[in-house]
């Protein structure tokens, strides 16, 4: 195990950016959020460390979501989200995990907890994938531009954008991230009171992934960029 | 605004939190591997090192029900106090072993376990660490994760000195992190840590500022 900079920096979060909480009309944000303030810890060696291969433990799979076996493709949009994983200086982060999940293109999860609404499912679209970034902080997954799903209960029913929803397990349990990528220029991404929880504009803004010029595009499936940042200074791990 | 090439500049803003939202795929989550910490990788044997323990739990909202398909996310030392990871000036005496890793997906009653081993105390810049497992709770509704730290009985001076535990300033809610024992079974000693994520001042799980 070389030498490396250490991940010493891992200041606050800017709340601005954060999701604040509780939400209106998503009712577990009110039942499952501490009614006392956080306590204010020091970060010892535990805090600042964390798997150096998590990779190892959770082991990477194919990428592809939409093509499960020869001769069959999900229905829907074929898309390819790629991106990098990045700390707060730039820098790649290498072999961290990286999982999705999502609902197929009428909109339902393929999760028996799913189950209340007439949206079918599609065989042919499990719906969840992970793999390990590279050197460069490289990751890539094939998969259908999922459709969108009312919330279900309660007064003041609202709809879930188009997204897909990411974990990225990385150098140290601090810089941990789970978040959701949308789609930019979707009608419902201004009304989703899950991506509007951020208050900032630009934080907003940066869950959205960018569509590739098609044009550039080869092959069938149009192309969206995401890019992640995690928390956390000089962060990036030494090879295992 | 681009995200990219900024290795000298400013530091980049941390992408956001959103919830994990109630659909994480089950198939995502091996039972008795996943949450398995004594495995360094999938089909490894665990550690021989240190006394085997099981902690276990509910993951529970206000009113007491369960929060179902909730990712509980654990991170702790080896039996020696030592973690395989640079920042540990002791890293090369770390159990070669032990991972120190899991999560466990939570059941239909909330229900979380880990396959672990006591983990070590060990001196630390901010003070002398007691035996302690931190815990991260991923969960519909719960926007960031919720994280807090799991110690043991037993260690009552240890506890009493430990700096993180120390940071909660009143002795009930430091009791509340303190698993409780329930013996032994399956070759392991048992304990028990309820994480009631909202509730009334004399239940609620204390959490920390991630
Ligand atoms: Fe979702």
């Amino acid at each position: 195990m070389p030498d490396h900079p250490l991940p010493d920096c891992f200041p606050p979060y800017d709340e601005a950016g954060q999701p604040q909480v509780p939400i209106e009309g998503y009712a577990a944000t009110a039942r499952r959020n501490p009614a006392r303030a956080l306590f204010r810890r020091p970060h010892t060696r535990t805090e600042l460390t964390g798997p150096l291969d998590p990779a190892a433990k959770l082991v990477p799979g194919e990428g592809n979501l939409a093509v499960p076996g020869p001769g069959r493709v999900a229905l829907g949009q074929l898309i390819h989200i790629s991106g990098r994983v990045l700390d707060e200086d730039g820098r790649p982060v290498r072999g961290a995990v990286l999982e999705i999940w999502q609902a197929n293109a009428a909109g339902r999860y393929a999760n028996p907890l799913d189950a209340a609404r007439d949206a079918p499912l599609d065989p042919n679209f499990v719906g969840h994938g992970r793999v390990a970034t590279d050197a460069e902080g490289r990751y890539g997954f094939f998969t259908v531009k999922p459709g969108a799903y009312p919330v279900p209960g309660g007064p003041g029913r609202w709809w879930r954008p188009p997204h897909v929803h990411v974990s990225v397990i990385g150098p140290s349990s601090l810089s941990r991230l789970v978040t959701q990528m949308y789609f930019p220029g979707d009608p419902l991404n201004p009304l989703d009171r899950i991506l509007n929880a951020l208050p900032d504009p630009a934080a907003r803004e940066r869950l959205i992934a960018r569509q590739t010029d098609p044009a550039e595009v080869e092959g069938e499936w149009l192309a969206y960029r995401f890019t992640l940042v995690l928390r956390g200074r000089r962060a990036t791990p030494p090879l295992p | 605004m681009s995200a990219t090439g900024s290795r000298s500049g400013a530091p980049l803003p941390p992408t956001g939190w959103q919830t994990l939202g109630p659909f994480f795929p089950q198939a995502l989550f091996r039972d008795g591997v996943d949450n398995d910490l004594r495995r360094r990788r999938a089909g490894a044997p665990p550690t021989a090192r240190g006394v085997p323990i099981r902690l276990r739990g509910r993951v529970l909202e206000e009113g007491g029900g369960p929060c179902v398909n909730a990712l509980v996310e654990a991170w702790q030392a080896d039996a020696g106090g030592r973690f395989r990871h640079p920042l540990d000036p002791d890293w090369r005496e770390a159990d070669p072993d032990f991972l120190g890793w899991g999560r466990a997906l939570t059941d239909a009653a909330g229900r979380y376990e880990f396959l672990s081993v006591l983990p070590g105390g060990y001196r630390d810049a901010a003070g002398p660490r007691a035996p302690h497992v931190n815990l991260a709770v991923l969960a519909s509704g719960v926007m960031r994760r919720l994280v807090t730290t799991a110690f043991f009985p037993g260690f009552a001076a240890a506890n009493a000195a430990d700096p993180v535990l120390s940071a909660l300033p009143d002795p009930a809610l430091r009791a509340r992190l303190v698993a409780k024992d329930e013996g032994e079974a399956e070759g392991a000693r048992i304990f028990r840590l309820d994480l009631v994520l909202r509730g009334d001042p004399e239940t609620e799980t204390p959490f920390f500022l991630d």
